[in-house]
């Protein structure tokens, strides 16, 4: 064999085994539900080739535009919710001492723990009879502010975005570390000879110099929030009444529950290509300059 | 409530003010961190705390600890919700996905790190594609792709597709890894008369071994938490994995809430030591595999 040839076989047989299960059980499934997608079929049995009625179910269905809204709820929390938070901490934790060390080891734990423990556990907190945070109400003598926190389709959705955002708030605070931490320190000495401090430093110094950082952030926290599925499911399934239900549950249920395999093939074509429109969205506006 | 704690010293600490109202509001800063912490912290400790009580004591005394702590829970909660078994199935599918990602993994990364041809971009691209993709919109397609080829209800349903969305990922932290190689290195093996397989083995798998643990771990977490796949692939009581058994268990025996405490607290035990030990590597692994997709 010469030189070249045994060079090509050895780049085809590397990159086989990795490609193979990539587009088998990545790429393969996204064009097949795609083709599922437009077919009435329950799983067994015929399919029967129905274009695109799926898709229009879809967009008459209010439960599809509620799951929509719910996920866009999510991302919207998530935004406002995590990147502020996680920029406030890391401003405060810049050090590298035992104490901030100690609270972004902390901030960061729940990303290790699986979904279902830290679902099966909020749980518990809302619960209406047993959980700790309508004790905690009643012993502070603010009985009256008690809910039915998962139970009540009013509130329900918002409930679940406490966990939600307390889960993920951990990579965040340690990216804007990395970034803070990375302003040369002889800014910091020309921003204290000029008598810049405060507040104004904040947002004419340090900000503009992360900014970069903070629009990776954010378009990070658009699509980690899109795949919020997991800890929904286990704290409420969807329920009550459809009230949580983010797009990925509104295709578990229909698919799992009630077999619509073709109808649940629709849905997940419509969710990749929704979420690949908001990133590329995000990612387009990010890079648009706000300065 | 999170907010709260902290926004009422969102200043840094200015330096020229002076020095006693500078340490008042470092002490403040602090305080309000310790607070969030122990926020953060609580729900876990809580789940510590009731693992250990009675179901009366569960609500009735939530927030004190444990009068009796009480042991023989976690050995019930380990023989009622079989968790030997669901633990075996966990560690199978982990072992089994870990090194079918780790060898599938290097060896795609060395090739896309050492080798130039025509279709590399292409190759890149397609994973770089596979970051983007919402992992539950798959769901429903690999289940009729497992159902025709008859993998539901066995490892292997698992298996495979953790692999397949971890290996973007995985590629990406160790071929950015390898990159930083020199080349000479290879070339003198060349010279030596050493192949391309005896290259990769010899030098560039023991080079890469801190981009591979980190891979290791960031993986080990997430194929040992996963839920929805095991959810969806597999109904056979025998071969539920621990995310998936606790789940059923939660629900089967929700009044028991001490003993549902005690078998999640069994469960947390080796993802928080792990965590403990490689919290550098996990911190900065996930940063690498988040900010990549």
């Amino acid at each position: 064999m010469t030189s070249t040839s045994r060079m090509k076989s050895f780049i085809v047989l590397g990159l086989l085994p990795a490609l193979l299960l990539f587009v088998i059980f990545v790429m393969i499934p996204i064009i097949w539900s795609a083709y599922y997608g437009l077919f009435d079929w329950k799983g067994i049995g015929s399919a029967k080739f129905i274009g695109l009625g799926n898709y229009l179910e879809a967009i008459q269905d209010p439960i599809f535009w509620l799951s929509f809204k719910n996920n866009m709820l999510v991302v919207v929390a998530s935004v406002f919710g995590q990147v502020p938070i996680a920029l406030i901490l890391a401003l405060l934790l810049l050090k590298n001492h035992w104490f901030h060390s100690f609270i972004r080891s902390s901030v960061f734990m729940p990303m290790v723990l699986s979904s279902v423990v830290v679902g099966i556990i909020w749980g518990y907190i809302y619960h209406p009879e047993i959980g700790i945070l309508n004790f905690l109400l009643d012993s502070l003598g603010l009985g009256s502010w008690k809910k039915l926190w998962l139970a009540d389709p009013g509130i329900s959705m918002y409930s679940l975005m406490v966990p939600i955002i307390w889960n993920y708030i951990g990579p965040y605070l340690i990216i804007f570390i990395a970034a803070l931490q990375n302003i040369p320190g002889e800014i910091d000495d020309a921003a204290k000879i000029d008598g810049v401090q405060g507040s104004r430093k904040l947002f004419s110094i340090t900000l503009p110099m992360i900014w970069d950082t903070i629009k990776v952030v954010i378009v990070l926290c658009i699509s980690g929030s899109l795949k919020a599925f997991d800890l929904i499911y286990i704290m409420t399934g969807g329920g009550p009444a459809h009230s949580t239900e983010v797009l990925a549950s509104y295709m578990y249920n229909n698919t799992f529950s009630i077999y619509r395999f073709g109808y649940g093939s629709a849905v997940s074509t419509t969710i990749i290509i929704l979420s690949l429109i908001l990133i590329a969205g995000s990612q387009y506006l990010m890079k648009k300059d706000y300065r | 409530m999170n907010k709260k704690t902290t926004s009422d010293s969102g200043r840094p600490s200015s330096s020229t003010s002076g020095l006693g109202l500078r340490k008042l509001r470092g002490g403040i800063s602090n305080v309000a961190m310790l607070a969030y912490a122990l926020v953060t912290l609580y729900p876990l400790f809580w789940l510590f705390m009731s693992a250990f009580k009675t179901n009366d004591e569960f609500f009735s005394r939530p927030f004190q600890f444990p009068a009796h702590w009480q042991w023989d829970n976690f050995k019930r909660a380990w023989e009622v919700s079989d968790m030997g078994l669901a633990m075996f199935n966990s560690i199978v599918v982990t072992i089994g996905a870990l090194v079918l990602t780790l060898v599938a993994g290097a060896l795609a990364a060395y090739v896309l790190s050492r080798f130039q041809f025509r279709l590399k971009l292409a190759v890149m691209g397609l994973f770089l594609l596979g970051m983007l993709i919402p992992i539950h919109s798959t769901l429903v397609p690999l289940f009729i792709l497992m159902n025709k080829v008859h993998l539901l209800n066995t490892y292997w349903a698992l298996i495979l597709p953790y692999v397949a969305f971890e290996l973007p990922i995985a590629i990406f932290i160790v071929q950015a890894y390898m990159n930083t190689f020199p080349k000479d290195i290879e070339e003198a093996a060349m010279i030596d008369g050493t192949g391309y397989w005896g290259i990769f083995r010899r030098i560039m798998l023991p080079l890469s071994l801190p981009a591979l643990s980190t891979v290791a771990i960031l993986a080990f977490l997430r194929y040992w938490n996963e839920f929805s796949f095991a959810l969806v692939f597999i109904s056979k009581p025998a071969l539920k994995t621990l995310p998936l058994s606790l789940s059923m268990f939660s629900t089967g025996y929700m009044t028991d809430y001490k003993l549902t405490m005690a078998a999640l607290a069994i469960s947390v035990v080796p993802t928080i030591i792990v965590y403990l030990i490689f919290q550098k590597h996990i911190m900065q692994g996930m940063i690498a595999g988040a900010v990549k997709g």
